[in-house]
């Protein structure tokens, strides 16, 4: 049920499935600007959560939602106050990472490090296409002396953080998932939510 | 997967749209059409931010309380919650005074100046590698593009964008921020540049870097800037104070020399603010710097003859500043004072002209 969203897009849980990914997204934005980036972090680096909650969406539901969900987050990023580059990049940037995040979801339950594989590459990929975008852009900030010394600290953080937002996801979605099915609260989860949350706190 | 050719095809579509928007926002600069949206995020997401660092501030401040009670292991729950209740008010208390110590001395710097402000605090910061922060004062209060926002210490940085109840603040260490800065003795001019705070060593001891015109003038580690003040006083008014110089690159024969500065501003800490909507009705000089410290705080402490390396010391700097400690027109804290200015043309961070000094 949860591996197959995309096969049969028109069943009844889809509005309230793009409805909890808006709510997972618009939490995930507030998170960032007014907690997550004022964190006095040694070098003044922070993790991303917005990405991370990309990631986590596109694993659960698949490369379609990936997108769509990196999209819609990325021009939010683009737009909330203290932003200040050209509208855009990070909608290009999440729509990627959503994109390619969501077909590594088919190898989810072969691979028992995909998630966390799938966070660092898209950590790692999200960060250097951004800079890439602002080299293209001529964007003074993303100077390669500048980018070099925030990608690996910024790889850093994103995979420190991403136990905490991608059991948090798994958590909101399976929530969803149990209001819609409540005869058997155990059993819906899937083995995929019990074996990536196991993981999870594993790390 | 059966509908991988719609995913792509969705895919595609997106990227095509995420191409045309940074296009088209990219020609238009500061007119762009799509200014409109940025208005939306900053008319939807503002009062939301307001109202998440209304939560999050004593949230925090409670986690601190709990974590600040030592020694409390062994106690009794009733007394322990007692004294943790207790912990929280003073700390709320000191808060609070610390607080209203910060907004005391901004307005004495401001009352200084001649500076008439707008009192704001920060209530949300930006990520990747912009250096930014959303404070909660915006049109309504009277704040417009391209003011200069100060605190207590000295300068942070200008107002870039302006939401009716929210504005952004570029911080003067981010890399794409340039100010016209004046040496505060020498009266040497030059550009203050940002080098950015984040990442793997970076510039955390020194995240402004100024570059000198004169390449000949004498510049020595312990020396002080101040702002030189922008054509028509935007984006940047004249006389805040910036930082002081820490070391000095050897010269390299180039046009200008280059020295790294310690703000006097601490940037990660940055709580309350304030933004000048109107600026002094004559140049303040030097008169906003904090008094002098006599046991000089950079580690120059020897004689420093060796490390100023100036082929022509004509004007030894270190007198005593001649400017007077007053100002006329000192009138803090006028909240939406702006009558009459309207939307000059926007000068992007670099200075001007050095008005009315050689």
């Amino acid at each position: 049920m949860l591996r197959a969203p995309m096969t049969n897009p028109p069943e009844p849980s889809t509005a309230g499935r793009g409805l909890t990914a808006a709510l997972v997204i618009a939490v995930a934005l507030i998170l960032q600007v007014s907690v997550a980036n004022r964190l006095p972090l040694p070098g003044d680096v922070t993790p991303d959560l917005v990405l991370l909650a990309v990631v986590a969406l596109a694993l659960v539901n698949g490369s379609l939602t990936g997108v769509v969900t990196g999209f819609c987050a990325g021009l939010a990023a683009d737009i909330i106050p203290p932003a200040d580059h050209t509208l855009g990049r990070y909608a290009l940037v999440y729509c990627l990472i959503g994109y390619v995040c969501g077909m590594a979801a088919a190898e989810l339950d072969r691979q028992t490090f995909v998630p966390f594989m799938a966070v660092a590459v898209g950590a790692l990929a999200g960060t250097v296409l951004y800079a890439l975008t602002g080299m293209l852009l001529a964007d003074p900030r993303a100077a390669w002396d500048v980018v070099s010394r925030m990608v690996p600290l910024q790889v850093l953080y994103d995979v420190l953080a991403s136990p905490f937002v991608v059991w948090a996801v798994l958590r909101v979605t399976r929530r969803y998932d149990r209001g819609d099915k409540a005869r058997d609260r155990y059993a819906v989860p899937t083995a995929r939510y019990r074996a990536m949350s196991g993981r999870s706190g594993g790390l | 997967m059966k509908d991988t050719r719609r995913t792509r095809w969705v895919l595609g579509v997106l990227l095509a749209v995420a191409l045309t928007i940074i296009t088209v926002d990219y020609r238009g600069g500061q007119h762009s059409p799509l200014a409109g949206l940025r208005g939306l995020g900053a008319a939807v997401f503002g009062p939301v931010e307001r109202a998440s660092a209304a939560v999050v501030r004593p949230v925090g401040n409670t986690v601190d309380a709990i974590t600040d009670a030592p020694g409390e292991r062994r106690r009794a729950d009733r007394l322990e919650r007692e004294n943790q209740r207790l912990r929280e008010q003073l700390r709320a208390g000191r808060i609070d005074a610390s607080r209203y110590e910060q907004l005391h001395r901004l307005l004495g710097s401001a009352g200084i100046g001649g500076y008439k402000i707008v009192a704001a605090q920060v209530i949300s910061a930006g990520q990747g590698f912009e250096e930014t922060v959303t404070i909660d004062v915006g049109s309504r209060s009277g704040v417009r593009r391209d003011m200069t926002v100060m605190n207590a210490d000295g300068l942070v940085g200008r107002v870039t964008r302006v939401g009716p109840a929210t504005a952004t603040v570029l911080l003067a260490t981010d890399v794409a921020s340039s100010v016209g800065a004046r040496l505060e003795d020498s009266r040497e001019i030059g550009i203050v540049q940002g080098r950015g705070r984040r990442g793997l060593s970076a510039g955390n001891d020194a995240p402004l870097k100024f570059q000198m015109l004169n390449a000949n003038a004498p510049l020595r580690p312990g020396q002080r800037l101040v702002t030189l003040g922008s054509q028509g006083e935007r984006p940047y008014v004249p006389g805040v104070p910036i930082g002081t110089v820490e070391r000095i690159e050897k010269p390299e024969g180039g046009l200008t020399r280059t020295a790294y500065l310690r703000p006097f501003v601490r940037f990660s800490s940055l709580d309350v603010v304030a933004v000048v909507v109107a600026p002094p009705k004559s140049d303040p000089r030097d008169a906003v710097l904090p008094p002098k410290p006599t046991p000089t705080p950079t580690p120059t402490p020897t004689p420093s003859a060796s490390s100023t390396a100036t082929p022509f010391a004509t004007g030894v700097p270190g007198r005593t500043p001649s400017s007077p400690l007053t100002s006329p027109g000192a009138t803090p804290l006028e909240s939406a004072t702006t009558g009459g200015r309207g939307d000059r043309k926007p000068s992007t961070g670099t200075p001007t002209t050095p008005d009315s000094e050689g």
